[in-house]
C-alpha cells in the first residue's frame, strides 16, 4: 500500500509538473487587435477578423513579435485557403528576416505541389520534412516549433515532421540564434489567405538556470546566444550571473562579466525603461555587499556607479 | 640601492604630488640646452617596444641612458643586456618602481613603453618632476587621462612626443602636402581600415604570478584581478581593463595621416558596430566598424578594407575622397586618382611641409629647443579622442552624439561615465 502511495505521489508530481509547463505558455494574440506585434512595412499584411488573425493582402507587411526570443516553444493553429502560402519566421531580424532567420513553411499542396524541402513543416529551403504532415486546406491544424539552442523540432497536429541540428545544416551556418518571430503575409495570389488563432509561446529562457547552461557550452555560438538572451531578460538574469562570476571557471566568469556589462549598457540607454534600472541597481548593490570575492564586488560597484549616473541623471 | 630609492611610497606621494597636488619643482626645461649637451634618458617599461626605445635612443651621440625600469625582473635584466650590447660603456641604474626614476633630479627624459593603463601616470609624474617624455601609443587608457596629461604638460612646461614613428615618414608628409594643395578638391569622406582584430586568447586558468613579476604594480591603477599569462606581457591590449585592442593600437597610426592632411573638426556623432572575440577571456573588438560625422567630413573605420581600388592589398590604410579625385595610402605607398588617371605623385605640387629628422631625433631636438615636436601632446590628444569615443559606442552598442565644445556625450550619462575610470587605490589622477 505504501509503495502504491509513493507511486501515486510521484505520478501526481509529474503530472502537476506537466500541467505547470502547459500553464507557462503565454498567449501572444488577444483575438481583438495586434497589441504585442509590429507590422513594419508600409502596406499592412494582417488584420484581426472575428477573433482570427488574417493574412490576406498580397505581399503586405510581415508581422513580428515585439519581443526577441532565443529558445522557445511557439505554437498556434492555422488554416490555409485553397492555394494559401504563408510561413513562420524564426530568430530573425525584421530588417532582413530571410537573411538572418529561417522560415517554417505553411503551404497548400497544390500551389503547384512542392517537394519535402518546401512543403508545410519544412524549414523552407534548408531542412526537409521527414514525416509529411496533413496538408488539407480549409481546416484548422496545429503547429508547434521548438527551438532549443541548436536543435529545432517542428510538429504538425501532434506529430513531429522535421528535426534539425543546425550544426549539421551547412546552409544554415551564420543564422541568428536569437531574434523575433514573425508571420509571413499572404504570399499567394490576391484573394488567398492564411488564418491564425491560439498563438502562444513557452519562453525557455524565462528560466535563468536554462540560460545559465548556455554559458558553459563548448560551442561559442551557444555562449553568445546565452549572452544575448541575458540582455533581453535583464534583471531576472543578474543574480545567476553574479554567482557565476564567483565560480572558479574562467569561461563562466568571462561570460557572466560581459553579460552583466551588456545588461547595464542596454538599460543605461537614454530611451530605456527607468524601472528596470532601479531594479538592477538594487540587485548590484545588494550583491556587491554579499559577494565573497573582492574582485566581483569591485566590478559590481563599478557597474552600479555607471547605472546610478543614469538614475540620478 | 641609492638613497633616493629608499624613500617610502607614502613619503613619495606627499612630496611629488602624483595624485595629490602638484609640488613646487625647479623645472630645468625653462632654459634651452645647448645642442651639444647630453640628454640623460631613462626607459620605463622594457618589453617589446621598450627594447626598441633602448636601441633607438642609445644610438644618439647626445644621449646617455642612465636608468631602466621594469616591474618584471627578467625583462629588466634583459633590457640591461640590450643596452650594453649597443653601448658597452653604458652603466644604467636598474629600478623596479618607476617612482624612483621620477625622484631623480639628474634625469632629463623618460620614455614610456608600459601597457596603456600606466601611460598617463608615468607621463604626468614625469612632467611634475620636470622631465620630458617620449611615450608609446596609444596616448592614454581613457579620454579623460589625455585631457589631464595635456593640462599637466602645459602647467609644467614640458615636451612630449607620442611614439607614432610613422608620422615622421616621407610618405605621410607628402600625402599631407598633396591633399592640402587642393589637387583632389575639398575632401568630404575619409575611409580608414585595419584588417583583423583582437583574438579571444582562450580560457586559461588563473595562476600565481611568477616571483620575478610584481603583478600588483603591473596592474597599478587598473582593477585588481587574478593573474594569468595572457593578461600580461604581449597580449594585455586585448583587455578593456588595460587597453582597447587592435583598434586602439592602430588607430593612431592611420588616423594620423587623416589629421595631418585634413585635420577633422567638429565631431558630432559616433556610431560603432562590432563584436567581441567570444572565444576567450579577452574582450576588445574582434571587429569594429565606426561611422564618424565631423563638420563637413564623414569618416568611416572598418575592419575589412573598403571597396575602393588598391585597398584590398593594404592591411592598414586611408582613402581620401575629394570633389576632384581620391588618394589611397598606407605607411609607405600612395595612389592618387584624378579624372580616371592614377599616379603616385604630382610633381607640380611643391614641398611645403618641413620633413622630420626622424621621430626620436625630432623629440630630442624639441627637448633642447623647447619647441614641441611633430606628434606633440596637443595634436595627438585630439587625434586619439575619436578612438576612445568609438570604443564607448562599441561597448554600449549604440550611436552617440558628441558635444565637441564641452567634450561630453549629449544626453548619455553612462557614456560620459566611460570617458574616465577611477583608479585603484592608492593611485589617482591629479586634478589641476
Amino acid at each position: 500500500m505504501k509503495k502504491v502511495l509513493i507511486f501515486f505521489a510521484l505520478f501526481s508530481v509529474t503530472f502537476m509538473g506537466l500541467a505547470q509547463n502547459n500553464d507557462r505558455f503565454t498567449s501572444l494574440f488577444n483575438g481583438r487587435d495586434l497589441v504585442g506585434w509590429n507590422m513594419p512595412g508600409k502596406v499592412p499584411g494582417f488584420e484581426v477578423v472575428d477573433g482570427i488573425l488574417v493574412a490576406s493582402p498580397r505581399n503586405g507587411s510581415e508581422l513580428f513579435t515585439e519581443e526577441q526570443y532565443g529558445n522557445f516553444v511557439f505554437k498556434f493553429e492555422y488554416l490555409l485557403s485553397e492555394v494559401g502560402n504563408s510561413g513562420v519566421l524564426i530568430r530573425c531580424n525584421p530588417e532582413n528576416p530571410w537573411g538572418t532567420g529561417v522560415e517554417v513553411q505553411l503551404l497548400a499542396p497544390w500551389t503547384p505541389y512542392r517537394d519535402d524541402l518546401h512543403c508545410t513543416g519544412s524549414i523552407y529551403g534548408y531542412v526537409a520534412v521527414n514525416n509529411r504532415p496533413d496538408e488539407t486546406t480549409g481546416i484548422w491544424h496545429e503547429m508547434e516549433i521548438k527551438c532549443d539552442r541548436k536543435r529545432i523540432t517542428i510538429s504538425v497536429d501532434g506529430a513531429v515532421t522535421t528535426t534539425a541540428d543546425i550544426d549539421t545544416v551547412k546552409s544554415m551556418q551564420g543564422k541568428n540564434l536569437t531574434g523575433f518571430i514573425g508571420f509571413q503575409s499572404n504570399h499567394s495570389k490576391e484573394g488567398e489567405y492564411a488564418h491564425f488563432r491560439n498563438i502562444s509561446i513557452l519562453d525557455l529562457d524565462n528560466d535563468p538556470e536554462y540560460v545559465k547552461k548556455g554559458f558553459y557550452s563548448e560551442d561559442p555560438e551557444i555562449r553568445k546566444q546565452a549572452m544575448e538572451v541575458s540582455v533581453f531578460k535583464g534583471s531576472s538574469m543578474v543574480k545567476v550571473l553574479i554567482q557565476m562570476m564567483d565560480e572558479d571557471n574562467t569561461m563562466a566568469q568571462a561570460g557572466a562579466k560581459q553579460a552583466l556589462f551588456d545588461i547595464v549598457a542596454g538599460i543605461s540607454a537614454p530611451n530605456a525603461i527607468g524601472k528596470e534600472r532601479v531594479v538592477v541597481a538594487k540587485m548590484l548593490k545588494e550583491q556587491s555587499m554579499d559577494s565573497t570575492s573582492e574582485i566581483t564586488a569591485e566590478y559590481l560597484k563599478w557597474l552600479l556607479e555607471m547605472l546610478n549616473r543614469t538614475i540620478t541623471g | 640601492m641609492s638613497l633616493k630609492s629608499k624613500i617610502d611610497r607614502r613619503n613619495f606621494l606627499k612630496t611629488t604630488g602624483v595624485g595629490v597636488i602638484g609640488f613646487p619643482f625647479v623645472v630645468n626645461g625653462f632654459t634651452k640646452m645647448a645642442a651639444s649637451d647630453k640628454i640623460r634618458v631613462a626607459h620605463i617599461g622594457t618589453g617589446n617596444m621598450g627594447g626598441s626605445h633602448i636601441r633607438w635612443f642609445s644610438a644618439f651621440p647626445d644621449v646617455e641612458t642612465v636608468a631602466l625600469c621594469d616591474v618584471d625582473e627578467v625583462r629588466l635584466a634583459n633590457a640591461r643586456k640590450v643596452l650594453v650590447s649597443s653601448n658597452s660603456s653604458a652603466n644604467p641604474e636598474l629600478y623596479s618602481d618607476f617612482r624612483r626614476i621620477i625622484d631623480r633630479k639628474d634625469i632629463d627624459v623618460v620614455t614610456c613603453a608600459t601597457p596603456d593603463h600606466w601611460h598617463a601616470l608615468v607621463a604626468i609624474s614625469a612632467f611634475e618632476s620636470g622631465k620630458d617624455v617620449y611615450g608609446e601609443k596609444p596616448l592614454s587608457f581613457s579620454a579623460q587621462e589625455g585631457k589631464v596629461m595635456l593640462q599637466s604638460l602645459k602647467k609644467y612646461n614640458r615636451i612630449f612626443q607620442l611614439g607614432t614613428q610613422i608620422h615622421a615618414s616621407e610618405n605621410y608628409h607628402r600625402v599631407a602636402e598633396i591633399i592640402q594643395s587642393g589637387a583632389l578638391g575639398k575632401i568630404h569622406t575619409v575611409r580608414l581600415w585595419k584588417k583583423g582584430g583582437s583574438p579571444g586568447l582562450g580560457f586559461p586558468p588563473n595562476e600565481t604570478p611568477p616571483e620575478t613579476l610584481n603583478w600588483n604594480m603591473w596592474l597599478g591603477p587598473a582593477p585588481y584581478t587574478e593573474y594569468t599569462p595572457v593578461r600580461c606581457h604581449g597580449s594585455y591590449r586585448h583587455f578593456f581593463d588595460y587597453s582597447g585592442g587592435v583598434f586602439a593600437d592602430f588607430w593612431c597610426h592611420i588616423a594620423d595621416i587623416m589629421y595631418m592632411s585634413v585635420h577633422p573638426q567638429g565631431l558630432a556623432s559616433i556610431d560603432a558596430r562590432g563584436d567581441i572575440p567570444g572565444d576567450g577571456i579577452a574582450n576588445t573588438p574582434k571587429w569594429i566598424d565606426v561611422d564618424f560625422k565631423f563638420k563637413d567630413l564623414d569618416v568611416y573605420w572598418t575592419t575589412t578594407p573598403p571597396k575602393v581600388p588598391g585597398a584590398e592589398e593594404m592591411g592598414i590604410g586611408a582613402h581620401f575622397e575629394g570633389e576632384k579625385g581620391t588618394l589611397t595610402c598606407d605607411y609607405n605607398n600612395r595612389v592618387i586618382s584624378i579624372g580616371g588617371e592614377t599616379t603616385n605623385d604630382i610633381s607640380e605640387i611643391s614641398q611645403t611641409i618641413p620633413r622630420s629628422p626622424g621621430h626620436q631625433r625630432n623629440f630630442l631636438d624639441a627637448v633642447k629647443s623647447r619647441i614641441q615636436p611633430e606628434s606633440n601632446l596637443e595634436y595627438v590628444r585630439e587625434m586619439t579622442l575619436p578612438m576612445h569615443l568609438a570604443l564607448i559606442s562599441f561597448r554600449l552598442k549604440r550611436k552617440l552624439q558628441w558635444d565637441c565644445v564641452k567634450e561630453e556625450f549629449v544626453n548619455d550619462p553612462a557614456a560620459n561615465f566611460l570617458l574616465s575610470r577611477e583608479y585603484r587605490s592608492p593611485w589617482s589622477l591629479p586634478v589641476y
